[in-house]
């Protein structure tokens, strides 16, 4: 009898130390069966957490690759449009063949005078100039890249004048006259 | 038959989902890139004249013509307080001269060349002695040389006279030479002498040996100015 059950038990684990043979397509069926589970929406915060994996076809990546490069060429654009720049220190400062340009105005009843031009966007308010001392002079110096400029003083915010000492611009389309300014390079 | 038909439409979903994200993204491209073209400053001209000026400037850039003499001007209206259709008629009308500077120069002419061109026509002087200018002194630059012959003209030097002494003048020294010729010409007009006279003194100065004009001044009209 026990010689039965000791040969019967050699027979089983004989049988269970064979090697098993397994279908050589059986990772593609259990990933496939895999793949074609639908898809359990998981909890927000393992959402966020779990790493993904993105696939995109050449095309989409190509597409990808465009917008980016677009989007970072319509920033670059867009800040060097608005002028930006054009505040950082030493940007301004730093453009070769930039002038110091003094405009200076005799108003000894002003309170008030600023330059406007071509040159800071007709901004009544971008430029004023200071008085030098108590003589009546008003001055201020102006960084002015080479070009022909388009200018008038406004006195007390309201009156506009022409530089007495600089030539008249043509076309006076707005009923006050303006000066215009040549920096040469 | 119900699992394939949901994996259907995931994927179908996945790939609209990734098509609408780079449609959004072009979109965004596209708007960012229109928006940029369009220049900030014109957000602070006259809203009711702004439409007509950016279809201005946008037929002038087409144009092949700049567009900051434009916007300048409409800016100047608007700070000025003109009236919209006022403003339209002065950028319609820069256009219009920047146009003609543009036919006559050619299209190799510089934005700094049109812009003292159209000053020069605007101030009268005739097409010809502008072609007189570009044909005597072609290999250089012309912006200088116009605007100083604008400047003069503006001074009431009749055109012939500006153009000849111009001429004669940038022949013999620089861009800057001839800004510190136009400083000491409008010196001696402050002063009291008459235009003409002052720049034909001026002009035998430049065509005589030993001028003096060093060219350390480099700029016209803003330095030194005189009591009224």
């Amino acid at each position: 009898m026990s010689e039965q059950q000791d040969e019967l038990i050699q027979r089983v684990v004989e049988e269970l130390r064979r090697p098993v043979a397994l279908d050589s397509s059986l990772d593609e069926r259990v990933m496939a069966r895999i793949r074609n589970e639908p898809v359990r929406l998981p909890e927000p915060r393992r959402w966020l957490l779990r790493p993904f994996t993105l696939r995109l076809s050449p095309l989409g990546a190509l597409a990808a690759a465009a917008g980016f490069a677009a989007l970072v060429a319509a920033t670059t654009l867009a800040v060097v449009r608005s002028g930006w720049l054009a505040g950082v220190p030493g940007s301004a400062g730093a453009t070769p063949g930039v002038a110091a340009v003094p405009f200076v105005l005799y108003a000894p009843d002003a309170h008030s005078v600023s330059v406007v031009g071509d040159f800071n966007d007709w901004d009544a308010a971008a430029t004023p100039l200071k008085p030098a001392g108590p003589s009546g002079t008003w001055v201020v110096t102006v960084p002015l890249a080479p070009g022909r400029y388009r200018y008038a003083f406004v006195i007390d915010g309201t009156r506009w004048v022409p530089d007495p000492g600089a030539p008249l611009a043509p076309a006076d389309d707005f009923g006050t006259p303006n000066s215009v300014l040549t920096v040469g390079s | 038959m119900s699992k394939l038909f949901t994996n259907r439409w995931a994927r179908l979903i996945s790939s609209g989902f990734y098509a609408g994200v780079a449609a959004l993204l072009f979109c965004f491209c596209s708007w960012k890139i229109a928006a940029a073209q369009q220049d900030p400053r014109l957000e602070r001209v006259d809203p009711q004249a702004r439409p007509a000026v950016v279809a201005i400037i946008d037929s002038a850039v087409a144009a092949g013509l700049p567009a900051e003499p434009l916007i300048d001007r409409a800016l100047e209206g608007t700070s000025k307080k003109a009236p919209a259709p006022l403003i339209v008629a002065a950028v319609r009308r820069l256009a219009g001269d920047l146009g003609k500077a543009r036919k006559l120069l050619g299209p190799g002419a510089r934005a700094a060349e049109l812009i003292a061109a159209a000053d020069a026509l605007r101030w009268g002087t005739p097409s010809q002695v502008l072609l007189r200018i570009q044909r005597e002194l072609g290999n250089r630059g012309l912006a200088v040389p116009l605007g100083l012959t604008a400047d003069l003209a503006a001074r009431g030097v009749p055109p012939d006279t500006a153009a000849a002494m111009v001429i004669a003048a940038a022949r013999r020294v620089t861009d800057a030479d001839l800004l510190a010729l136009q400083r000491e010409l409008e010196r001696s007009i402050a002063l009291g002498a008459e235009p003409v006279a002052a720049s034909a003194a001026i002009l035998v100065e430049v065509a005589a040996p030993g001028t003096g004009l060093s060219g350390e001044p480099t700029m016209t009209g803003g330095p030194a100015r005189r009591k009224p």
